[in-house]
């Protein structure tokens, strides 16, 4: 793989340590979600990446694929953006785990499983924040998230749209889940902005050079 | 009589599932808040026992509702509910006046524990 400009150019110990976040990210998720659900959640060894921001659309199978996205924003001593990515059906079906049919009672279906969806998001990137927090000591503010079923080019346009200057890769981390039978595949992408990237490597003992 | 109960959160899920959560446990569900400033709004009208109070929300952060509805009444019983990887957030919040704080997701008997403690501490 040829490096482009700035960002690509980091050596295997950075991606290492960046790969180290994303694991112990995962974990963190899957407690989150096993809490959610109320079921024990099991995890399997989370990949995590860092790839360039054009090939997003090509993880999830294809700019064309329906998904649900989660996107937020973050703030605090670093700054950047956060989308979860969840195939449609995964995302149906953790819906229908996470809203029991009484619990929905009065309201529309819908709207609740969308809202289940939503804070799960704000949920597992917490988790992913939370890791990323206490590996470099410093502070990530997420904002409120927004949340839309979509095809993934349709969900990245929109997401490139907001990003203005983010670096060129992302990290990605992709995450496989199964609760009580059922696989959800996800994958949680965190973009930097210009220059946090190299605030966390310096905060992870790996700076830039 | 049930002690009454005003949850804020701006998700819908989370504020039904507090809902459901609570008034199976005997508390009376005055009232439902999407943001911060609804939130000051509803306290103002109807001075629940106690708040269960989210962070991250539009309009209103959920610290700086806790900073109004104190000005309101410097006795009102505030619950934070706030997401994991927001704990310095949760600091700001208890200097702000917030008695206590339960981070999402949780589960069901840490609410009531949580919301049952807030309610006979102190700052009655």
């Amino acid at each position: 793989m040829t490096a482009k400009e700035g960002s690509a150019s980091l050596s295997a110990i950075q991606i290492d340590a960046l790969r180290e976040v994303g694991n112990i990210g995962a974990g963190n998720a899957a407690i989150a979600l096993s809490q959610m659900v109320d079921k024990k959640v099991d995890l399997s060894v989370p990949k995590a990446s860092l790839q360039p921001l054009v090939c997003i659309p090509e993880l999830v199978g294809g700019p064309e694929t329906p998904v649900a996205g989660v996107y937020l924003n973050i703030a605090g001593d670093c700054s950047g953006s956060i989308l979860l990515l969840l195939e449609k059906e995964s995302a149906e079906s953790l819906a229908a785990l996470m809203v029991p049919h009484d619990l929905a009672a009065g309201a529309e279906m819908g709207v609740v499983k969308r809202s289940a969806l939503q804070e799960t998001g704000s949920i597992l990137s917490g988790a992913y924040l939370s890791a990323l927090g206490q590996l470099t000591g410093l502070f990530f503010k997420p904002s409120v998230p927004g949340f839309a079923m979509d095809m993934a080019g349709a969900i990245m346009d929109y997401v490139l749209v907001d990003l203005g200057s983010a670096e060129e890769h992302v990290l990605v981390v992709e995450t496989d889940f199964t609760v009580s039978g059922v696989k959800i595949l996800g994958h949680l992408i965190l973009f930097p902005d210009l220059g946090t990237l190299a605030t966390i490597l310096q905060r992870l003992g790996v700076p830039l050079e | 009589m049930a002690p009454s109960v005003l949850i804020v959160d701006d998700a819908l899920f989370m504020r039904m599932m507090i809902k459901d959560i609570l008034s199976k446990d005997g508390f009376e569900i005055v009232g439902e808040a999407e943001n911060g400033v609804e939130a000051v709004k509803k306290y103002a009208e109807l001075h629940p026992d106690l708040v269960t109070m989210d962070i991250v929300m539009p309009e209103m952060d959920g610290i700086e509702a806790v900073r109004n509805i104190i000005k309101i009444d410097p006795g009102a019983r505030v619950l934070m509910c706030s997401a994991m990887g927001q704990q310095p957030l949760v600091v700001e919040a208890l200097e702000a006046g917030a008695k206590d704080f339960i981070i999402k997701p949780f589960q069901p008997a840490k609410v009531v524990e949580a919301v049952r403690k807030a309610l006979h501490g102190d700052g009655g």
